[in-house]
């Protein structure tokens, strides 16, 4: 405390006063003890009372008028600025002798430079002057910690010649790098020079200065290699001089303030040099790296020790054999490791645990049971730490975690140990515990201390008591550890399950169990320790009646689902997560949805948080497919309780990820558990009457109704697109003729034979057919969309009856039929009843063409069946080229398999084949492959390629899965959800959180400015007008990122089944075709090459269809645009204008709109934003000829 | 690692910040994270109180002291209970350079020396010494062990 005498140093002596002027006569009690020996009890005594009447003005004035205190004592004050604390180090510096230079510089100087966040090299000549010359301990610590921070500003963001770190401020120090013209590379040779040679100073007196020097010297370790071989050679000099510790430690150890003077500095020198060390880079290959650095586990000063147990177990974790070998006997018992059990440094033992870890599963030492089994006893014992601390990183470590990159058979056989595991320890410190498992070799204990001897316990038991006590914490990062503890636990367990290494139910563990805990007892510890044995199994199968560890989980978990009333968000967050993680898939989940369900209602919730709840249901389902069903109705919660607050992507990746996941069986749940969201009551404003209901829809605010409006868009986009796949209906495998669908005409009975053939399918549709009644204008859209992406897909009678639904909308007819599920909007929905007869009428047209065809091909076959004639080709021909005219009209819709899409119906099936054959054409690339189309093929017949005909023993849901980039290749795209749920599942993740603009009340450091720079450091004559802006900040949220959801319907789309960017299509698919899935597809008809085959003519070749679906060229390039029609404004529009009549009176309601007469004639030049505009043949009520009608009002012909 | 340690006033003004391993662009971001977790959990927090958070792989511990909000932020092996130690050592420091927990004007009249104190408990990136003893010696150039 030799500077801390500077109490009478006010707040605005240390912000303002210039250390230039007189010197600040308030320090009386900062008597010139360079030497740092002050008496203790005068300077206390003075100390209280000047602060005390310090802090007694400062009061009064404040109570005076706060907002005007400052201002006026600054007037009195010269203002201190960096350039002037800089021109301040200069000057003392000269005269760094003057007692009266070395106090300002402790008091004022050299404070008020650390509130800069870097230091310009220009001070470093100054610095290295005083480092020479001055003996004031208080300077020269200070000279130390600057002169360790230019060496630590590396080039990476330090003061380079183009400018410092970004700091609040950088524009104080921009200055001065202009002024000062010395640069970081001019003067760190220099510092590093005259460090060096103080670190190889041996004289005594120079002792504490030498450790300084070594201490800054190795901030400079990242800086070149020359200097980091400089470093090295220091830090092993000393460590050769003093690192034998051997002969010293017995009589330095444990006898710090005793201590000879030899061995102290000697103590005090392997301190600074392993320390040292510790923050040079790992050489794992070095011997005399790792000799030094298990030396240092027998150190004094236990600083050092955790440094190097820290360097070994980050050496262990490349080469655990060199590590094993080298520790040798450290490890045994009475070895060094052994001590390090009862060190008393928290870090020291953690890092004891990872090594013993790594160690203990090192494969290399296999051959070494006698070896692993040392370290595992010492993690084990290491359970019984007292501090949560190491305990829980035992846990961990006995579970296998270890970083995230362990293995699931690793996490697997954590778990196995976990539960079947004993440890026995005596309580003597050298005692080491065998385990029978592992080697078989009975305990051998060596020093057996009669005294206390704790019986065996199995490490579930152990486990589960801690745990549960620390749940009892009241300390919060307790409690987050414990539930994230837990959650590793879940991880590992669910790994067990997964690899079927722990088929057994954990209720009928009890038996094995309990056994094993017999046979161990009886087997090894009868002879040794009956009574302890006695007692450990009457623990087990006595006192508290049946410990399972189904029982022992179910206590743990009572317990951890208490936490969730913690008032910490966070701490509850890591619960919900230990929660999930510890769910299996079979068992009743309810408790968690209810948990679930209950915390969502809690508005505290952030949404990085949430993000990262949805995050750990996609690992759990990576964990464990079997949870998809569980893990949807979970996710489904998020998605009706805070759609504002998570990441849509991420959440429709699940989605996706788990339809796949949940099976045969599952899959109708699946797409129910994702849709039911479609069938809910529409949020009703104020109303939160619902919150902890999981059937009920809660968006209050308006940016969540948005949210949740984007969402219910998704989910009708999805049940589109996934639908088939969920239901297993696809039309290129529907056994049913088309004919027979066209007896059914009868709406009812066609309903009946839909829903009694596919209830998944039947269902969807009546669920889209709903919402595109119901639903908003951007929702009925969607619906529209994806109904007839359901009749393409689907056979009959589906896509029959979406087909009258379809007719149906577009005359408006339908509306009466469902007007009892029709909630109002608001919105007036047009003459249509829905207003997207621009939307349907294509639409139709593909249909229309698809039945006519079908009907055309029917006629056909019955008039050559009559006439029992063959097929000429230039018949073939023509119905080749309906075929893949209509495969590419339908292909603007939806993505279909073009190899195995029929669309005039599967009787055509066998004629196309054989007009496929006869003129060689694949039936991937189809008619635009230029070999068939200049009639080449026809000449080169006889090279027929190899038949691509493995498709047909492909499982389709495998190939549909594949065509969707599903399975491995999906993890490795590119959509930024994946990355999140890539990155989240690599455990990665350390950037920067975003912070939500709303309540925003921090002061982003832009005020770190105003307070310091201007507020503070600089005049207050300028200030005063400024007063209220200082103080409070600018709003401007500097952290705020939108929430993603914007983006989301843009451009991505939807996860589907078929892929959101239909692969189809190549846009931009081909380069994320994955490699993995390549390869294992690469010889079926579905590969790469087809898709990508199919996809030039689409692109080059405009669809036959003319000007009404020219506007929905948009769809070829559906990553371009999923506008769903009503954003369209393609170049192509303009070149065929379309007409339209007005259905209704308009009256313009700004400049640019135009006003309408029902009837009258148009001519539709654009489309933006659900906004025409259109061109009139004369001018109307408003003399105008032209302008923006809504889309509505027109009847596009 | 130890990414960051971070003093900030009630107002959230930040008054230290020591970074280690944090890109720059990114430092913006847990400047207002946390400056806004301190504002919406600790006031009226009890003194050195420990609250928690956490970061995709992340951990956060903050207290408030006297008048001064102190976070710590860490990943790997400085998870939330050694952040907990390292807060531990932390507080009690500025405790004992401040002489009790400290009022912004006296955490400011000290600044130089908290300064010196920080820069013993956490170097680069590393918790380095916890004892309060210890700490106050070395930032009067005496060596940890007295010769």
């Amino acid at each position: 405390m030799a500077s801390g005498q500077d109490s009478g140093t006010t707040l605005m002596d240390l912000i303002t006063s210039d250390p230039s002027a007189a010197a600040p006569n308030s320090s009386p009690a900062a008597a010139p003890s360079t030497l740092g020996k002050p008496v203790n009890a005068d300077r206390k005594h003075k100390k209280v009372t000047l602060s005390q009447i310090q802090s007694d003005t400062i009061s009064a004035a404040k109570a005076l008028n706060p907002a005007k205190v400052l201002p006026q004592k600054q007037r009195r004050k010269n203002p201190v600025s960096y350039a002037q604390l800089a021109r301040s180090i200069h000057e003392f510096a000269a005269t760094a002798d003057q007692k009266s230079s070395q106090k300002k510089l402790v008091h004022h100087v050299f404070p008020k430079l650390a509130v800069y966040n870097s230091v310009d090299p220009s001070l470093a000549p100054s610095l290295l002057m005083l480092h020479q010359q001055c003996e004031d301990r208080n300077v020269l610590r200070y000279v130390y910690y600057y002169l360790a921070r230019i060496l630590a500003d590396s080039g990476a963001q330090g003061l380079s010649a183009a400018g410092g770190i970004p700091t609040p401020n950088w524009d104080a120090l921009a200055d001065i790098d202009a002024v000062g013209g010395v640069t970081t590379a001019d003067v760190v040779p220099r510092i590093v020079g005259q460090l060096s040679s103080e670190a190889l100073n041996t004289e005594v007196e120079f002792h504490a200065r030498r450790l300084a020097a070594l201490k800054s010297l190795s901030s400079a370790s990242s800086r070149s290699s020359d200097i980091l071989d400089k470093l090295y050679e220091i830090v092993f000099g000393i460590l050769e001089k003093v690192g034998d510790a051997k002969q010293k430690r017995k009589k330095g150890i444990f006898n710090r303030p005793g201590g000879d003077k030899e061995s102290n500095i000697q103590n005090n020198l392997q301190y600074a040099a392993i320390s040292a060390l510790r923050r040079l880079p790992l050489d794992p290959g070095n011997p005399l790296f790792l000799h030094r650095a298990i030396q240092g586990t027998s150190f004094t000063d236990p600083v050092a020790v955790r440094h190097s147990l820290a360097i070994i177990s980050d050496i262990a974790m490349r080469d655990p054999y060199s590590v094993a070998m080298a520790l040798g006997k450290l490890a045994q018992p009475g070895g060094a490791l052994q001590d390090i059990l009862h060190l008393h440094d928290v870090l020291a033992r953690v890092s004891l645990a990872r090594l013993c870890y790594m160690i203990s599963r090192a494969r290399s030492l296999d051959e070494r049971p006698d070896i692993k089994s040392q370290f595992n006893s010492i993690l084990y014992q290491l359970l019984l730490d007292p501090s949560d601390r190491v305990c829980f990183e035992a846990i961990l470590c006995v579970l296998g975690k270890f970083d995230s990159t362990e293995r699931t058979e690793e996490r697997a056989a954590g778990w196995i140990r976990l539960t079947r595991e004993i440890l026995k320890l005596p309580e003597a410190p050298s005692v080491m515990s065998k385990d029978k498992s592992e080697d078989g070799l009975p305990p051998k204990p060596i020093k057996e201390k009669a005294a206390k001897i704790r019986r065996p316990q199995p490490l579930i038991k152990l486990v589960m008591r801690r745990l549960e006590s620390s749940f009892r914490s009241f300390s919060r990062p307790v409690l987050h550890a414990s539930a994230r503890v837990v959650q590793e636990m879940g991880k590992s367990r669910a790994a067990a399950y997964a690899l079927g290494a722990y088929d057994t139910d954990e209720g009928t563990q009890l038996n094995t169990y309990s056994e094993y805990v017999d046979f161990v007892d009886s087997d090894q510890l009868e002879g040794l320790q009956p009574e302890a044995s006695r007692k450990a199994s009457s623990l087990l199968n006595g006192t508290g009646g049946k410990d399972t560890i189904a029982s022992l989980l179910a206590s743990l978990m009572e317990v951890v689902r208490t936490t969730v009333a913690c008032e910490c968000v966070y701490v509850r967050g890591m619960v919900v997560k230990a929660l999930i993680w510890m769910q299996n898939p079979h068992e009743s989940f309810e408790e968690l949805r209810s948990i679930i369900a209950s915390e969502l209602s809690d508005p505290a919730w952030p949404s990085a948080l949430l993000n990262d709840i949805l995050l750990t249901l996609h690992a759990r389902y990576k964990a464990t497919p079997d949870m998809a069903v569980t893990l949807l109705e979970i996710a489904r919660i998020f998605a009706t309780k805070v759609p504002g607050k998570i990441d849509a992507d991420v959440l429709q990746l699940l989605w996706k990820t788990c339809l796949v996941g949940a099976g045969p069986e599952g899959k109708h749940t699946a797409l129910e558990a994702v849709t039911i969201v479609l069938d809910l009551p529409p949020p009703q404003p104020g109303s939160m009457s619902e919150l902890t209901s999981v059937d009920g829809v809660s968006a209050s605010d308006p940016k969540s109704a948005l949210a949740l409006q984007r969402l219910v868009q998704a989910a009708v986009w999805f049940l589109g697109e996934n639908a088939n796949y969920a239901a297993s209906e696809y039309a290129w495998e529907s056994a049913t003729p088309p004919g027979t669908a066209l007896m059914m005409l009868d709406a009812d009975k066609m309903v009946t034979a839909a829903s009694s053939r596919n209830p998944t399918l039947a269902g969807a549709l009546t669920r889209l057919q709903r919402c595109a009644f119901s639903g908003s204008w951007e929702v009925r859209i969607v619906a529209v969309h994806s109904l007839i992406t359901l009749a393409i897909r689907s056979g009959e009678p589906y896509r029959l009856q979406i087909y009258e639904f379809l007719h149906a909308l577009a005359q408006g007819g339908v509306q009466s039929q469902f007007s009892e599920m029709k909630i109002s909007n608001g919105e007036d929905q047009g003459a249509s009843g829905t207003g997207l007869g621009s939307l349907i009428s294509p639409m139709l047209r593909v249909l229309d063409e698809m039945y006519r065809a079908q009907d055309e091909l029917m006629k056909d076959i019955r008039n050559h069946d009559n006439q029992k004639q063959e097929w000429t080709d230039e018949e073939l021909k023509k119905l080749y080229e309906t075929h893949e005219k209509l495969l590419d009209l339908v292909s603007l819709f939806c993505f279909v398999p073009r190899t195995k899409y029929l669309p005039i119906g599967p009787t055509s099936a066998k004629l196309i084949e054989i007009y496929r054959n006869r003129h060689n054409i694949s039936a991937s690339s189809g008619l635009n492959d230029p070999a068939v189309a200049t009639g080449i093929s026809d000449l080169v017949y006889e090279s027929k390629p190899p038949p691509l005909e493995k498709t047909n023993s492909i499982d389709p849901d495998l190939a549909m899965a594949w065509a969707a980039n599903l399975g491995d290749g999906m993890w490795e795209s590119n959509a930024p959800a994946m990355d999140r749920v890539n990155e989240f599942l690599a455990g990665a993740g350390t950037d920067a959180p975003d912070v939500e603009e709303e309540n925003i009340t921090s002061q982003p450091s832009a005020t770190y400015d105003d307070m310091w720079a201007k507020t503070l450091l600089e005049t207050y004559e300028a200030e005063e007008d400024d007063a209220k802006s200082s103080g409070t900040s600018s709003p401007e949220s500097t952290g705020s990122i939108e929430s993603s959801i914007s983006s989301h319907f843009s451009g991505l789309g939807y996860p589907s089944l078929f892929s959101s960017r239909p692969s189809g299509y190549g846009v931009s698919q081909q380069p994320e075709n994955k490699p993995a899935a390549g390869s294992r597809f690469s010889n079926n008809s579905y590969g790469g090459s087809s898709l990508e085959g199919t996809s030039s003519p689409i692109r080059e070749e405009p669809p036959p269809y003319s000007s009404p679906l020219q506007r929905y060229e948009s769809f070829e390039n559906p990553l371009a645009s999923q506008s769903f029609g009503s954003t369209n404004d393609d170049g192509n529009a303009s070149d065929n204008p379309r007409f339209g009549k007005a259905l209704y009176d308009f009256t313009a309601g700004g400049d640019d709109e135009l006003s309408l007469d029902a009837g009258e004639q148009v001519e539709i030049e654009d489309e933006v934003d659900g906004w025409y505009y259109v061109k009139k043949r004369r001018p109307g009520r408003d003399g105008k000829m032209a302008g923006l009608v809504p889309v509505l009002y027109v009847n596009s012909s | 690692m130890l990414l960051a340690v971070l003093f900030a006033n009630s107002d959230g003004n930040i008054l230290i910040e020591r970074f280690h391993g944090v890109p720059a662009e990114e430092r913006l971001h847990w400047r207002s994270f946390l400056i806004k977790l301190g504002a919406e959990n600790l006031k009226g927090a009890k003194n050195e109180e420990l609250f928690v958070a956490s970061h995709k792989s992340v951990y956060i511990v903050y207290t408030m002291l006297g008048d001064i909000c102190i976070y710590v932020v860490g990943k790997d092996e400085y998870d939330e209970l050694a952040l907990a130690e390292a807060i531990f050592a932390i507080t009690s420091c500025v405790k004992d350079v401040c002489g009790k927990p400290p009022s912004e004007r006296l955490f400011l009249d000290k600044y130089g020396k908290i300064c010196l104190s920080l820069d013993e408990i956490v170097w680069q990136g590393m918790l380095e010494n916890t004892e309060k003893d210890r700490v106050k010696r070395l930032i009067r150039m005496k060596p940890p062990t007295d010769v």
